[in-house]
Formats: C-alpha cells, sequence, structure tokens
C-alpha cells in the first residue's frame, strides 16, 4: 500500500526533471549569458551561497516583523468588530475595498510618509498582512455558532470574556488560513519593497545580479526565495496541525 | 429596527462617508502636514486634471487589460494544468512539484531576471503575470476535480459516457464553482502583478505613473492614483463574478434555493 504513491511521486519527479533537462538544452542551442542554463545556476548559487543567505536573513526578518505587527494587531481588531456587529457592518464595505488594493500600490506612498528604512518596509508588510488577517479574523467571529453565543450566555460571560474565550479560540481555524495568507503576502511584499526602496535584502540583490548581467545569480536568488517559501509553508502546516488538532479531528469525524 | 434596516441597505456609502470625513478632519486640524496628506478636494481635482489630459485614461486602458488579459488566459491554462492532473496521476504530481517550487516566488523578483529574455514589451507582462496567477485556479481545480462525488460520475458511468464526456459534461461543471473561487483570487494577483512590473518595467501603465507621481512628490496625484486601483480591482472582481455567473449560475440559483 505504501509502495504505490511512492511509485507515483518518483515518476511525477520525472516532469520537472525534464523541464530542467529541455532548459538545459535550451540554453546551450542559444549560449547567451543572458539566458543561463540550470548548470550554470547551479554554480552560482554555489559562488553566491553566503551573500543570498545573508540577504534573505534581511528580507525574512522584515517579513517576519510586519507580519507579526499585524497579527497583534488585527486578530484583535477582527474579534471586537465581529463582536459589535454595527461597527463591523459599517466598516466592511472598506474592508472590502482595501482588499481589492494591491499592497505593492502603497509602496510609493508609503516612501513618501517614512522614507526608506527598515520601519517604511516593516509598515508596508504589516499592511499588507493586515488585510487577510483582518478579514479572515472578522468573518471567523461574526459568523459564530448560535450555541456557542447561548454556551456565553448560560455562563454569564462579559462581553470581553466572550470575546477572549469563545470567540477568539473558535475563530482560530479561520485566522489560521488567513495567517497563512498573510505570510505569503508579507514575503512578497517584503522582496517587492526592498527592489524599489532598495537598502538590503534579496530583492536589492536580484536588481544587482540584473544590473551586472548577472541572470545566472539571479536565478539562483529566487531559487532561495522559493526554498524560503517552501520551507515556511511546511512549518505553518505543521504548527497548524499541532495546535490546531482539535478542529481536524472534528471535521475528519463527519 | 427601520434604523438597522436603512443602516444595512446604504453602509456602503455611509462607510465611504466617513472614511472621507475622517480624512477631512485630519486634514482640517493639520495632523499630517498638507504635503504629504493633501484634502479631499485636491485629490479629487489632481484626478479631474490627469483624467482632462488623457494620461490617466491611456495608463489605466494599458494597466486594466493588461491585467486581464493575463488573469483569462492563466485561469484557462490553470485549469488546463488540472484537467491533466486529473487524467494522469503522474504528471500530476510533477506538475504538483513544478507549483510547490514557483508558487513562492514574487512577481517583482521575476521582472529584473525576465527583461533581458523578453524585453519590455507585452511577453514581459504576459510571463510574469501567467507564472504567478495560474496558482490559484489550478489549485482549486485539482482539489474539485479530484472531489467530484461518486454518486456524480457513477451515474455519468450509467448512461454510458466516455472517459471524455465524464470529465466534460460531469467533473469539470461540478468543479466550476471552486475554480472560479480560485479565479477570484487570482484577479486581485493579476493586478499586483501587473502593478508591480509596471514600477521596475518602468515605462508605462498606472503602476509606472504611481512611482513617477510619487517620487515627483505630487502627493494628491498618487492617492487620486490609488483610487483608480482600488477601482480597477473592483472592476476585475465584477468582471470574475459575471464570467462565474455566466459559467456557474445553475450553481449560485442552487444555493440561493436553498436559503
Amino acid at each position: 500500500m505504501n509502495w504505490r504513491p511512492s511509485r507515483i511521486d518518483l515518476l511525477g519527479l520525472l516532469v520537472p526533471l525534464g523541464l530542467i533537462v529541455l532548459w538545459q538544452l535550451l540554453s546551450l542551442h542559444l549560449a547567451s549569458p543572458l539566458f543561463p542554463g540550470p548548470m550554470k545556476v547551479a554554480f552560482a548559487i554555489v559562488n553566491n551561497f553566503n551573500v543570498i543567505v545573508k540577504e534573505i536573513g534581511h528580507t525574512l526578518l522584515r517579513a517576519a516583523f510586519g507580519f507579526a505587527l499585524a497579527a497583534v494587531l488585527m486578530i484583535p481588531l477582527g474579534v471586537v468588530l465581529g463582536r459589535i456587529p454595527v461597527i463591523g457592518r459599517l466598516l466592511e464595505p472598506i474592508m472590502d475595498m482595501l482588499a481589492t488594493l494591491p499592497p505593492p500600490a502603497i509602496i510609493p506612498l508609503v516612501m513618501l510618509f517614512a522614507g526608506t528604512g527598515d520601519w517604511a518596509k516593516i509598515v508596508i508588510i504589516a499592511y499588507a498582512a493586515a488585510v487577510p488577517m483582518l478579514m479572515n479574523t472578522y468573518e471567523a467571529s461574526h459568523s459564530i455558532h448560535p450555541m456557542l453565543n447561548r454556551v456565553a450566555k448560560s455562563l454569564q460571560l462579559s462581553r470581553l470574556e466572550t470575546m477572549l474565550y469563545i470567540d477568539l479560540p473558535s475563530s482560530l481555524p479561520m485566522i489560521a488560513t488567513g495567517a497563512r495568507l498573510a505570510i505569503a503576502s508579507s514575503l512578497l511584499v517584503s522582496v517587492t519593497s526592498e527592489m524599489l526602496l532598495a537598502t538590503n535584502g534579496i530583492g536589492v540583490y536580484l536588481q544587482r545580479s540584473q544590473e551586472y548581467f548577472r541572470i545566472d545569480a539571479g536565478i539562483a536568488g529566487l531559487f532561495f526565495i522559493s526554498l524560503a517559501g517552501l520551507l515556511i509553508n511546511a512549518a505553518m502546516a505543521k504548527l497548524e496541525r499541532r495546535w490546531l488538532f482539535w478542529h481536524y479531528r472534528e471535521t475528519s469525524a463527519d | 429596527m427601520m434604523a438597522i434596516h436603512a443602516l444595512h441597505r446604504f453602509r456602503g456609502a455611509i462607510s465611504i462617508l466617513i472614511v472621507m470625513g475622517v480624512w477631512q478632519i485630519v486634514f482640517l486640524f493639520g495632523l499630517a502636514p498638507e504635503k504629504y496628506f493633501p484634502s479631499i478636494f485636491t485629490v479629487a481635482a489632481s484626478f479631474a486634471d490627469m483624467l482632462q489630459n488623457g494620461d490617466l485614461a491611456k495608463a489605466e486602458f494599458l494597466t486594466f487589460t493588461r491585467a486581464l488579459i493575463g488573469l483569462v488566459a492563466a485561469a484557462l491554462l490553470g485549469i488546463l494544468l488540472a484537467i491533466i492532473s486529473d487524467l494522469s496521476p503522474v504528471l500530476g504530481r510533477g506538475i504538483r512539484y513544478i507549483s510547490d517550487i514557483l508558487q513562492p516566488i514574487p512577481p517583482a523578483a521575476l521582472v529584473p531576471m525576465a527583461i533581458f529574455a523578453l524585453g519590455l514589451g507585452y511577453k514581459l507582462y504576459a510571463f510574469v503575470i501567467i507564472l504567478v496567477t495560474v496558482w490559484p485556479p489550478y489549485m482549486n481545480g485539482v482539489a474539485a476535480l479530484s472531489s467530484v462525488s461518486p454518486v456524480q460520475v457513477n451515474t455519468g458511468r450509467m448512461f454510458g459516457c466516455s472517459r471524455w464526456d465524464l470529465l466534460w459534461r460531469i467533473k469539470l461543471p461540478a468543479a466550476m464553482p471552486e475554480i472560479f473561487t480560485g479565479i477570484r483570487y487570482a484577479a486581485t494577483i493579476s493586478l499586483i502583478a501587473v502593478i508591480v512590473s509596471e514600477m521596475l518595467a518602468g515605462r508605462d501603465g498606472i503602476g509606472f505613473m504611481i512611482f513617477k507621481k510619487a517620487f515627483a512628490l505630487r502627493t494628491a496625484d498618487v492617492f487620486a492614483l490609488m483610487f483608480v486601483v482600488a477601482v480597477s480591482g473592483v472592476m476585475l472582481n465584477g468582471f470574475t463574478n459575471m464570467l462565474r455567473r455566466f459559467v456557474t449560475g445553475w450553481h449560485i440559483r442552487m444555493m440561493e434555493r436553498t436559503e
């Protein structure tokens, strides 16, 4: 039983491997420094390993700060808005409108207010992470199961206690979904903001590679961004399964 | 009760009024320097200005068509990949490897590497937009196609549907609502990708215009352009919803009836 899926996994590996071979052949055929093959990229990864790791460290650190800021502010706000429907309903259209505004579009605006330093970037990242966090928390806590409301009433919980002990825990699965979207968008905006407001980080590294015509080094950088994203996603999925085991238990019991 | 009803009906207008009111109060009390925080009327005036000299319409046309064409192409490609994955588990696993690798890469990071190979024209935009927008329709497509209820599939078999019929007439229509959820998410990403590529490629479009105005410290223009971007997002969303109504109208009607 265990063997069959792994055979599919192995045969499936042929698809990306085939693409890499195709890429290598195409690059040999074109023989242009602007279109490096996988061999050259592999060498570039080895040669630039230290630089790339250092730069991507800056990027990830800022992304983490921005995300943490958004989580600390937006999860409580979302719960409060969900519990006080009058304000929530009024602000809903504003949230919808902010959701359609692409986060990178605010980069030039924040630049005017806050310059190009670390804090400007963290503000932009926090904004990008805030929208999905707020939307999901709000959505979860205002569509809470009516039974839970009655539980709160019969336990005579105050409004604050209801938010803390009922709304927050029962919204956690949806907050986790929001967090996953928010992490993806903080990483995206972190790189983008570096490319537009250059100081340091992997975004700057990519642009330098372009300016020096080192496309192979640039693709090596892309490889590391992808790797970082994969690792973060895997870690997130693991944490979710550990902390929200009750949620998965319930849904799988159905 | 009446008051709450009215509140619900006009909440869009009310919330916009609240934002504008707060904005204007911040402006009037001088909480932020005027250079960075112009009054609503200044923003409106610069919007009208840009509208009049035609720059705005031209840039918005470029940006919007890029986003729209990219979105449609990416959605079709995503559905195609999902169908391939459904037909062959091995190819499906292979595509999943590739999507795992490519998905975390932000559109901005792709631009500098692609400029040399693809130039500054439509090829660059097509490449960047499709490469980042294709994944949500594909992911949702794979999930939806694999979770079509066996009752539906078996019913099709009973009617003697071929493998192709089964896919085309039963599985794909059943998966469409979920695929459209992915396309709606993709609409947002496609607009982001266009704006970012325009900022970095630096030749034309709304993204380029925002960046240029920001460096010229024309704050009112920047705010007006951000408003335009938000409206573009709403329009792109509206287009997706229209298409969804057209393709999966049966599903929406069914959902409304059960409520």
